[in-house]
């Protein structure tokens, strides 16, 4: 199957210090991958870095055929990335509605078949679509952030670390939404949630300190007890 | 995006439209039963209200501190008496002073834009670029005294029409209202959604996929020929203009009507306007009164503490909280009672 994104050999800093020293990650069409480690691996980084919102050093970042190395971030979003960033991103002072409809670009004719779509998904933004974002639950944030990558026809979305500050019963929610959406999207998840994201992915990489150490399918990674512990302190 | 008349009949309810009409009503009937002192003061106020939403586009909807903003407005009442003392004091002479006004703008809002929106240009940095610009511009108009008068100020007469004071009264009136519509609609666009998202995280704004210095650009095209409108009619109606309306003074001034009124609101321009002219009226008048009152500038510097440390969010900010915040708990109250209701 083609790839949609490769990543090889990525390094890249942030000031004076280098974080990602050395990541290689393919994700294929219709695939969700889960980036897991340990808090401060560089995960978030990694997904920062495809978006161009951290200087890259060297390597190469590739979307279908398209690189994405140096070339500022609006253009990386126009190309067809979906970003859901860990602070959800979402405008406080603009409505659901208003939110949702300002992450349409111009290049997508169905947006509001799109809207009504994630409604359906997600149906308390039905319900609150005229409130301002402000005044939404962290749980309700997250569902607007996430449906603001899926109002576009995206090639992939890369969503960091969806249950971050959620209560259990939201992150329920999430799981099952997110597993709903990974059926039509090509989804690279970077999450902490080790429950969660064996829910939705079906292959992952483990990144520590700034580099991809293992890979492989999501299953293999369930009976691996020995490697859970050693990479992920389960 | 919603239509204009959605999103009336969403920010006004029912006795707010029947209040503004009342309003409306009594302004149309006002000079019938006003004395020229207060007439000046309202047309003053209906003027001074388009700057200060000209302001409230950068500095409410864009986050942007522009300390020259002066420079749109006094350029706007420079450009008509020039034109007025250069080719005659004619209606058409007005209506090209209204084109070359916006010619003006859009030039400084190009050159003010472009270099204050470079990226990297912390918000201090452009601030005071624009205080720059402006004083550029203010220090030219100073130099050049056989166009402008220099620091005497120019006098000039206006067209016979625009200077009776009852017309003028209702023209600045159809001004504000037709400013407020059309700066409305702007904000109310998907540009004017996104210079919102631009104020509240940019970097946000960028992954959607928008080109943010673009927008900026937009942003103060707006702002900057809104505001030198502002200025024409301003000067039309003073028949005089002079180097202060360049000046910081009037960039600052634009900021505290917003400030008062309340950023981010467009009828907070209104409402500061209104605050800081009648209070420096009322302010004035009580000079006569006991010679305290000579330093009037000192209660008026009083007005902004006291707002800004109480309201704020400004007077229409502290408003509109305060009945979101109601709305939001009454629109609780009604989900837990419903969520109750299947067990009770």
């Amino acid at each position: 199957m083609a790839s949609i994104l490769k990543v090889e050999n990525l390094n890249s800093y942030i000031g004076q210090y280098t974080i990602l020293q050395g990541v290689d990650i393919e994700v294929k069409k219709g695939e969700a991958i889960a980036i897991l480690g340990r808090n401060g691996a560089g995960k978030s980084t990694l997904l920062k870095t495809i978006m161009g919102l951290v200087n890259t050093r060297s390597g190469s970042i590739l979307l279908g055929e398209d690189s994405l190395v140096g070339i500022p971030t609006y253009d990386i979003a126009n190309k067809g990335i979906g970003y859901v960033p860990e602070d959800y991103g979402v405008f406080d002072y603009l409505t659901i509605a208003e939110n949702l409809k300002l992450a349409i670009r111009n290049d997508t004719k169905d947006g509001d078949d799109r809207i009504a779509k994630v409604y359906d998904i997600f149906p308390d933004l039905r319900k609150a679509s005229e409130r301002m974002a402000r005044t939404l639950s962290g749980g309700q944030r997250q569902m607007l952030s996430i449906s603001r990558a899926l109002v576009n026809d995206n090639k992939i979305i890369l969503i960091d670390e969806p249950s971050k500050g959620l209560a259990p019963v939201v992150i329920e929610t999430l799981a099952v939404a997110l597993k709903e959406i990974s059926k039509e999207s090509t989804i690279l998840l970077v999450e902490q949630n080790f429950s969660l994201a064996c829910a939705i992915a079906s292959r992952y990489y483990i990144i520590n300190e700034g580099r991809t150490v293992v890979n492989g399918k999501i299953e293999d990674l369930i009976q691996d007890t020995q490697l859970q512990a050693t990479h992920l302190g389960i | 995006m919603k239509s204009l008349r959605e999103h009336i009949q969403r920010d006004f309810s029912k006795n707010v439209i029947i209040a503004l009409s009342v309003l409306l009503i009594a302004l149309l009937i006002f000079p019938k039963f006003s004395s020229y002192t207060m007439l000046n003061l309202l047309t003053r106020i209906f003027v001074i209200s388009v700057f200060a939403m000209s302001y409230d586009i950068l500095r409410g909807y864009m986050g942007f501190i522009n300390l020259g903003h002066a420079v749109y407005f006094g350029g706007g009442a420079y450009v008509a008496g020039i034109l007025y003392n250069k080719l005659g004091t004619t209606i058409p002479v007005f209506i090209l002073s209204i084109a070359v006004v916006v010619l003006y703008s859009v030039i400084c809002a190009l050159v003010m834009g472009k270099l204050s929106f470079k990226k990297g240009t912390s918000v201090f940095a452009a601030a005071m670029l624009t205080l720059a610009l402006a004083e550029v511009v203010r220090n030219i108009a100073e130099s050049w005294r056989d166009v402008t008068n220099g620091t005497d100020g120019l006098i000039f007469k206006v067209p016979s029409i625009l200077s009776n004071r009852i017309f003028f009264y209702y023209f600045s009136l159809i001004f504000l209202i037709v400013m407020f519509i059309i700066l409305r609609k702007f904000i109310l666009s998907p540009t004017g959604r996104v210079i919102i998202a631009i104020r509240e995280n940019e970097q946000r704004a960028e992954f959607l996929g928008f080109r943010i210095e673009n927008y900026k650009l937009i942003a103060i095209l707006v702002s900057g020929v809104s505001a030198g409108l502002a200025g024409l009619v301003f000067g039309t109606f003073n028949r005089f203009a002079n180097t202060e309306l360049l000046s910081i003074t009037y960039s600052t001034n634009a900021l505290l009507y917003t400030l008062i009124g309340g950023t981010g609101t467009l009828y907070g321009g209104i409402v500061g306007s209104i605050v800081v002219n009648v209070f420096q009226n009322m302010l004035l008048n009580l000079r006569s009164i006991h010679p305290i009152f000579e330093r009037w500038l000192i209660f008026l510097g009083i007005l902004y503490i006291a707002v800004i440390l109480f309201m704020p969010k400004g007077i229409v900010g502290t408003l509109r909280h305060f009945i979101e915040n109601r709305k939001v708990k009454s629109d609780n109250e009604k989900s837990s009672k419903t969520e109750k209701a299947p067990g009770e």
